[in-house]
């Protein structure tokens, strides 16, 4: 009972920090712009080649008649779900680690560990509380994305004359594309945090989040090369980029979306399945966070190290 | 009961013992003085007392309670200030002081109340960025106060004040020492520990040198203050060799003999007799600062 006061207490804190922060309202700023700016992309392409600028008259061909189908259905109900949740995945995942090294890191910079533990002293129920929050804050972006991503998508939608056509089953997937979407970058935010925590500060969590993102990345890649060894790809499926590939493809199908479209190095025979994926990223996920947890929890905060 | 009681508290860095078996009492109620020069293990012992590093050996009870084993019932009523204030820049005082309170189930009502205490309500809705560094100093005390706490540490709170805000922190301390709240002071400055402080302890390389009643350590601190002219080098080698004198000092032109002051005369006598020429010889009346000197430096 009182663990759990605690953990509430801590987490109503945790909350305020992260709303009130700057970066966090920077970073979500620079998602946002990029979003947008990359449906606007999408618009310009299918305006072109269909000519809506010129009443057809003048049209170009820039894109398969396949890959600009894929982008309406990117721009319209439903598919815009999946277009969101997958650059949520994408450029968004890269910023939460971003963020995740800020919270972390900052309280050994600004020195503000010591005064919190002082007040709470349980360290697990703090890492927690911060995860939590953390959780509960990439879920607000992912939120307020959604209703960007939609509105833009139906303004452009709109002057295409793109058809919408928006189900109670896809208000009803919603959730599990975004739970998917969460899982997806947890991983990633629980290295920056254990970097953070490890390196006592914010440049060692971007560092630890980012240089893991880009070995996992450059490695996982292996796998979308055709003619390796059976072997070595069960073993490269065990990498997290093979098994997120798979978790952001679901995403997609989900809302009517085929990823392979657009990048054609994308195999989805290749990819390990649904439940693997999901096992994995659940097994990276507690490595990382035990780190995080077993080093905070043994770390001397202050005095004449 | 104890506010404070370390048992044989260690804390080793690698080869480097930062704190060494510390026997250490506060009792209920007391003002107490914690000295030491720089690197004596002074903020290591705080931070092991607030359970931020933890002991290599030895226990810290904090109002009765194992600090290691209870963190949370040791620290529930205890405030601190430790090292140099720290809070988050992009949020004002009192939402800085409204985390702290969250994080430790303290009702927000508080925040207001200690603003007042330490009279920052004025720019308390401004953010910590753009506050001086008594400011910050200040709203580190009341961060210290939020828990209304019985037991308070304070580890240089007038680093960084002026004149007369030290002053006023100086008779914040004594309201809330007045209140029956256990204090627990760090400072280098010994003429306020002097004035607010029933006991101290002393240390230095991490172990207790000195502990006790500030009136009896004075008394034993108490010596003869020579002046010679030129070098006082022959001086104090000569004064050494006295196995009736305990420590000798030198700061400035002045000479600290840690002896009787009744032996002013046969210490005039001895300098003279060696051909050295003394200017000016007399009891010295000594002050905590004094006291700390010669205990912190028994060689020049």
């Amino acid at each position: 009972m009182e663990a759990r006061t605690t953990f509430t207490n801590l987490l109503a804190a945790e909350w305020m920090k992260i709303v009130r922060r700057p970066m966090a309202l920077l970073l979500l700023g620079i998602f946002l712009t990029l979003t947008a700016l990359q449906q606007t992309l999408w618009f310009l392409i299918v305006a072109l080649q269909e000519g809506t600028f010129s009443g057809g008259n003048v049209t170009f061909g820039l894109l398969s008649t396949a890959a600009i189908e894929q982008i309406k259905r990117q721009l319209s109900l439903p598919g815009v779900f999946g277009a969101m949740l997958s650059a949520i995945n994408g450029t968004g995942g890269i910023l939460a680690v971003i963020l995740t090294a800020g919270i972390f890191g900052s309280d050994f910079n600004w020195g503000t560990l010591r005064i919190l533990l002082t007040r709470a002293p349980n360290r697990g129920a703090y890492l927690s509380a911060k995860l939590v929050a953390l959780q509960l804050a990439l879920l607000s972006a992912m939120v307020i994305t959604l209703i960007v991503g939609i509105v833009l998508a139906l303004l452009f939608s709109g002057l295409l004359g793109l058809p919408q056509r928006l189900g109670i089953v896809d208000l009803l997937l919603l959730p599990i594309g975004m739970v998917r979407a969460l899982l997806v970058m947890l991983p990633y935010t629980l290295i920056a945090a254990a970097s953070a925590i490890v390196g006592r500060s914010v440049i060692a969590g971007v560092g630890g989040g980012l240089i893991f993102l880009a070995f996992d990345v450059s490695a996982g890649s292996l796998n979308t090369i055709g003619a390796v060894n059976p072997l070595i790809r069960a073993l490269v499926n065990l990498l997290l980029q093979p098994n997120i590939n798979r978790l952001i493809i679901e995403n997609s199908r989900m809302f009517g979306l085929d990823q392979s479209v657009l990048t054609s190095a994308l195999d989805l025979n290749l990819l390990p399945s649904q439940w693997q994926a999901i096992i994995v990223i659940i097994v990276y996920s507690a490595i990382f966070g035990y780190s995080a947890y077993r080093t905070l929890n043994r770390q001397d905060i202050g005095g004449a190290g | 009961m104890n506010a404070i009681e370390t048992i044989e508290l260690t804390k080793r860095y690698g080869k480097r013992i930062a704190v060494d078996q510390l026997n250490l009492t506060v009792g209920t109620g007391e003002v107490f003085g914690f000295l030491g020069p720089n690197g004596a293990g002074k903020t290591t012992t705080i931070a092991m007392l607030l359970g931020l590093v933890k002991p290599t050996k030895g226990r810290a009870l904090v109002l009765g309670y194992d600090v290691q084993r209870e963190p949370a019932l040791a620290l529930r009523r205890v405030g601190a200030m430790i090292e140099a204030p720290a809070f988050y820049p992009y949020l004002s005082g009192a939402d800085n002081l409204r985390v702290l309170a969250r994080a430790g189930g303290i009702p927000l009502e508080r925040v207001q109340r200690v603003l007042e205490t330490v009279e920052l309500s004025e720019r308390a809705r401004d953010k910590v960025s753009t506050y001086s560094q008594g400011m910050k100093q200040r709203l580190a005390i009341a961060a210290a106060l939020l828990p209304d706490p019985e037991l308070i540490m304070l580890d240089e709170p007038t680093n960084g004040l002026d004149p007369a805000g030290t002053v006023e922190i100086r008779n914040l301390i004594r309201e809330l020492a007045a209140s029956g709240r256990t204090i627990l002071l760090c400072s280098h400055l010994l003429h306020e520990v002097e004035q607010l402080c029933q006991r101290v302890a002393i240390m230095k390389d991490g172990k207790l040198i000195a502990s006790g009643d500030v009136a009896t350590l004075l008394r034993r601190g108490q010596g003869v203050r020579v002046r010679v002219q030129g070098d006082p080098g022959p001086a104090v080698s000569l004064l050494r060799t006295l196995t009736w004198v305990g420590s000798v000092m030198v700061q400035g032109e002045t000479i600290f003999v840690n002896a009787p002051a009744d032996r002013a005369g046969e210490i005039n006598a001895l300098l003279i007799k060696a051909d050295i020429i003394v200017a000016e010889i007399g009891a010295s009346n000594s002050s905590l600062e004094e006291f700390f000197l010669t205990v912190t430096k028994a060689e020049v």
